[in-house]
């Protein structure tokens, strides 16, 4: 089902017999390392046995697991080498955890997409089986067995006949000496004892005491902090400045301007960068470097258009972006009058133009939700060290793969000069896939010839972020004089891409299906958010189903499982991107699960929404109570299938997060600008969700199945957004159209 | 010169006494569990304690915690055991994790003023404290847990 | 200058009233003998202004009908909803102090700071919020509703870090309708004419 291929097979990256010395490479990562059980205690292992690319083994039987993903709250630290112990048959509670570094030899290494357990699923169990395998062959040679003879437990093996054992680690040296086989034959599901049983995150400890792990916390022998001074405003940029005052501020080291990206530079597609001209403080702490930036005096001047060079599979093309400075009222009409232009064809089924002449009734509606910041906890942060011939960089990103070569071209080094290290991240959501900031911290080092950390204030990183788009969509729906539906129309855009998913449900159940798109460009940069596209898709087609069903006079789920065994018996069209009993599945399991029409939940304003995204289908019932007089979700139940889970507990932990993450970006979130300058620099201005504003309850329940894992980080987080719409919609009696439903956003 | 006692140990730091206590902690004294989230008081992630009270130690300066007590994440416990750092661990709060300190340091304030604090008590004590993954639901279900620990230890 | 004399007309024509009114109330300020002089038109006079400022909301935000405190020139519930407490310092996590130091944090948006930033306590909530001239005249002149004050106390209030804060809000704040000397020039005129209470109709 997944269109993933896995770009590097674990099998070549199988070293045979490396022995890595105590002191060597692994020990450099030590502070990337966790315990899986933190009260164990080992001995000091005095060597590294190497049994392919993600697994280290010590005489002492101290098994290691590399987790080849950054981890940004998603848990693939702890639940990426529970795959690999499952099949290795490891002793989970001694195995020790570590981050990779960046290598070629590891795979995609991206956290992103909800993609860390679906590309390494298959990886992962080969690595895990074929060690395993390696170290029973071993076993079977010295005792003079033959191998089929040989059970594994517990990182041990055994020859039952025999009454022999011994520990992985002592057969560690001689498997890795052997050929690497092929074709290892993977557990059956049923027969897991690790996967699918809940294990505590294993740096929990470690986060509950404070131990560094963040980006924000590398320290490195002379380290300086630099700062950037951005533009006030997009469409702005740098006409000159006087750093005066600035370099007689303690602890500043130097103020220069920089250029980001030379002309011409061909950017792949997370090259986006904010400002392409930088103010750059360098100082000896944090503290310090704020202050001097408040005395840089500079003079900003309007950029006007501005070329930039994409690469891609079609070859360079120059995109023109425009030099306006936006304001977010006036955004907002140019949408609305974008709107009612044509607009570009994405999927046509039947014949929608006669459905919607010929129909008894038109139901026509527009949502419109505005740019949101991804407000990771932790503010964007690199460190660099750059040197004639080479380059550390280490910090918290999510996709190493994409910022080697853009840090490459900016450096002009060959990549593989260039040594990248993941630390742990506070937080992600898409905003670290974009590798500027290591270009940025990469070419400050070099510049100001050393080891610099560049750190964000809370307000670059929230006035010069990545947003998500602003995003419309009208939606109609046609229906004959009794009330069946028989054509259906969206037409979505956006600034500066439009959020259409045209080969997604309800396409394939309606026989009349016309989607179309538009988009206006803006120099206001953009980028992955949380399941893109899909965060605003849902809201707006769940809101209008929901709208819909009531016009049919249906329940809304009987409604949404109408559609749904429609487009599963006699699906309408091609490419229907999804799988409609998995979808009905969910929606089945919530209907029981939430009590749904069932009068003990009376006493709440109910609204139910499903969504289907990376692979996976989630739904949730939001139950709105009132507090103080305020609408609040007082309760919610959510059902998801994202196939096998690895780590349950932590995977629920994550669709509660999902839960309350769309929640307040429903109530409360949105960025505005005027004349390109954001109106929400902190979190006094952009509100977060706070724990008073958080259900009481959230349950979450699997459909519990044996299809390979998809994706989880973001598919319970699009349907959210519309349950909450549709059960404020219960206590209220009128629709909510405009994102975010809580706040006012625009004072005209 | 300023004087003052961080996790039980007196320390001079010689730093321009407007600096916030946040980024002494953070780079003088290398305490990396305090963390920088929002630097005007509004995410707590950079919560202290300081002589018992739950600061913000990015608007605190360092001038007000002279001759005083500041205990942070890495001296709220010897071994890492305080019933809140348990109940975090046994309930498997964090998710990205880096506003747990500060959610663990503002519950520690609360736990020891109320012994047995309700949903709205924790509601009231913990709306200082942004969690961006969400995971606030686990955060009240631990801080009863972590009641439960230290009525127990008794 | 002509909204001026309309004011005038006002309170003079609704002075009687008050005159007859105060007298009867049981207060202790109006009673202080080391004031020789009452005179309820002035007095009253001197309260309409002293009221625009207690109801600005550099005053008004920690003087909340609710037990919240309020924020920002709209007077919305303070963000993260900190709680008054007993002592009106907050509770548990969320003690004032915690954020508001002894000065303005420096910057927009930052908190605003004096030494003690407090509330009123919950046995003395003080509250301007939603109160009426006379209500509120009423409150400040009796020592069961004011925090025990008596007139030299009220007066010397006006000298309090705390009030004087209202003038020094830091960025981003407006000032009170008065200037502080204005603010304070009236406060005393209020109740050293007699700490009438405007009339409650």
């Amino acid at each position: 089902m997944a269109n993933q291929k896995n770009t590097a097979s674990p099998r070549r990256s199988f070293i045979k017999t490396s022995v890595l010395a105590g002191g060597g490479l692994m020990l450099n990562f030590t502070w990337l390392s966790s315990l899986a059980e933190t009260s164990a205690d080992g001995p000091i292992p005095t060597s590294w046995v190497e049994l392919g690319g993600f697994i280290r083994i010590t005489p002492e039987n101290i098994i290691k697991i590399l987790n080849p993903n950054p981890d940004f709250g998603q848990n693939v630290m702890t639940s990426l080498p529970m795959i690999v112990a499952e099949e290795l048959d490891a002793d989970w509670k001694k195995v020790v955890v570590e981050m990779a570094p960046h290598s070629t030899k590891l795979g995609p290494q991206f956290s992103g997409g909800s993609n860390s357990v679906r590309m390494y699923w298959k990886p992962l169990r080969e690595a895990g089986a074929t060690a395993r395998y390696m170290l029973m062959q071993a076993a079977a040679q010295a005792w003079g067995v033959d191998v089929s003879e040989i059970t594994t437990n517990a990182s041990m093996l055994y020859h039952k006949k025999s009454g022999r054992s011994a520990t992985y680690g002592s057969f560690a040296t001689k498997a890795a000496s052997l050929p690497v086989p092929k074709n290892v034959k993977l557990k059956d599901v049923n027969d897991f004892k690790i996967v699918g049983n809940s294990q505590l995150n294993v740096e929990g400890k470690k986060i509950v005491t404070g131990t560094p792990l963040f980006g924000m916390d590398y320290k490195h022998e002379g380290m300086l902090i630099a700062m950037i001074e951005h533009p006030p405003a997009f469409g702005m940029k740098l006409k000159s400045y006087d750093a005066t005052e600035a370099l007689k501020m303690p602890g500043i080291k130097t103020v220069f301007d920089l250029t980001l990206y030379p002309d011409g530079l061909e950017q792949a597609g997370f090259d986006t960068r904010t400002f392409n001209e930088l103010l750059v403080v360098v100082g000896k702490s944090t503290w310090e470097v704020m202050q001097a930036r408040k005395k840089l005096k500079i003079v900003w001047t309007p950029e006007g258009d501005r070329k930039d060079t994409m690469g891609g599979r079609g070859g360079k093309t120059v995109v023109v972006v425009p030099g306006a400075l936006e304001t977010t009222s006036k955004q907002f009409e140019k949408m609305k009058e974008r709107a009612m232009q044509p607009a570009k064809l994405l999927r046509k089924d039947g014949d929608p133009e006669s459905a919607f002449k010929n129909a008894a009734q038109i139901i026509e509606r527009t949502y419109t939700a505005p740019f949101l910041a991804h407000n990771c906890m932790e503010p964007i942060n690199f460190f660099a060290h750059v040197t004639a011939d080479k380059a550390l960089l280490v910090g918290p990103l999510q996709a190493p793969g994409w910022a080697i070569p853009i840090v490459s071209k900016v450096l002009k080094m060959p990549a593989d000069k260039i040594e990248v290290q993941m630390t742990r991240m506070g937080g992600g959501f898409g905003r670290r896939a974009y590798a500027h900031y290591l270009a940025e911290a990469a070419l400050i080092s070099q510049k100001a010839n050393a080891p610099i950390k560049l750190v964000y204030t809370r307000e670059d990183d929230m006035t010069y972020g990545i947003y998500r788009p602003m995003y419309t969509a009208t939606y109609r729906a046609a229906l004959d004089a009794n009330k069946n539906l028989i054509g259906f129309h969206v037409k979505g855009g956006g600034i500066p891409e439009h959020p259409i998913h045209a080969d997604r449900f309800p396409a394939g159940a309606i026989d009349n299906y016309l989607a179309e798109g538009w988009e206006i460009p803006t120099n206001i940069t953009i980028g992955a958010y949380r399941a893109p596209r899909s965060n605003f898709n849902a809201a707006a087609e769940q809101s209008f189903l929901d709208e819909l069903a009531e016009v049919m006079g249906k329940d809304p789920i009987d409604f949404r499982l109408e559609l749904l065994k429609r487009a599963k018996e006699k699906p309408v069209g091609k490419n229907n991107d999804y799988d409609a009993a998995r979808y009905a599945g969910v929606l089945e399991l919530l209907k029981v699960k939430s009590g749904w029409g069932k009068p003990e939940n009376k006493k709440y304003f109910r609204g139910v929404a499903a969504y289907f995204c990376h692979n996976s289908y989630a739904a949730h019932v939001i139950d709105i109570a009132k507090k103080n007089g305020e609408p609040y979700v007082e309760r919610v139940t959510s059902t998801v299938d994202c196939g096998i889970v690895i780590n349950p507990d932590a995977a629920t932990n994550m669709v509660q997060g999902a839960v309350v993450d769309g929640i307040g970006n429903a109530f409360y979130s949105g960025l505005t600008h005027i004349d390109g300058a954001g109106q929400q620099a902190n979190f006094n201005k952009y509100r977060i969700i706070r724990i008073h504003e958080a259900p009481k309850k959230i349950d979450v329940f699997f459909v519990d199945n044996d299809i390979d894992p998809t994706g989880l980080g973001e598919p319970p987080f699009p349907p959210v957004i519309p349950a909450v719409a549709n059960a404020l919609y219960k206590l209220e009696g009128k629709r909510r159209y405009m994102q975010p439903f809580g706040v006012k956003l625009l004072n005209s | 010169m300023i004087t003052l006692t961080v996790n039980n140990k007196k320390i001079n730091v010689d730093v321009d006494p407007d600096t916030p206590l946040l980024w002494v902690l953070r780079e003088h004294l290398d305490l990396m569990g305090v963390k920088y989230g929002c630097g005007v008081a509004q995410c707590g992630a950079c919560v202290v304690h300081l002589n018992g009270e739950a600061v913000r130690s990015c608007v605190t300066k360092i001038s007000r915690a002279a001759n005083q007590q500041v205990v942070t994440i890495e001296g709220l416990s010897e071994e890492g055991d305080h019933p809140v750092q348990k109940a975090w661990v046994e309930l498997d709060v964090v998710q990205c994790g880096y506003c747990q300190a500060g959610q663990i340091m503002s519950a520690a304030v609360l736990l020891k003023e109320n012994k047995n604090p309700t949903d709205a008590d924790i509601d009231a004590a913990m709306a200082g404290n942004i969690c961006r993954c969400g995971t606030y639901v686990r955060v009240r279900q631990a801080i009863k847990r972590a009641a439960e620990i230290q009525r127990n230890a008794k | 200058m002509k909204r001026f004399s309309k004011a005038f007309i006002i309170v003079v024509s609704l002075s009687v009233g008050i005159v007859l009114m105060s007298f009867v109330i049981d207060n202790e300020v109006s009673t202080n003998k080391n004031f020789a002089i009452k005179d309820s038109v002035t007095s009253v006079k001197a309260f309409h202004e002293v009221y625009k400022v207690l109801l600005s909301p550099r005053c008004m935000n920690c003087h909340p009908s609710g037990d919240i405190p309020l924020q920002g020139d709209d007077s919305h519930a303070h963000a993260m909803l900190p709680k008054r407490g007993v002592d009106g310092k907050g509770v548990y996590a969320m003690k004032c102090g915690n954020c508001h130091q002894s000065a303005n944090t420096e910057g927009s948006g930052r908190p605003p700071g004096a030494p003690n930033w407090h509330l009123p306590p919950a046995n003395m909530k003080m509250v301007f919020q939603g109160k009426s001239e006379h209500d509120l005249a009423k409150q400040i002149a009796n020592p069961k509703t004011n925090g025990n004050k008596n007139l030299k106390q009220l007066i010397a209030h006006a000298e309090d870090g705390l009030v004087k804060w209202g003038w020094e809000p830091g960025e981003g704040r407006t000032l009170p309708p008065l200037t502080y000397d204005e603010f304070k020039k009236a406060w005393n005129t209020w109740l050293e004419n007699g700490a009438y209470a405007p009339s409650g109709k």
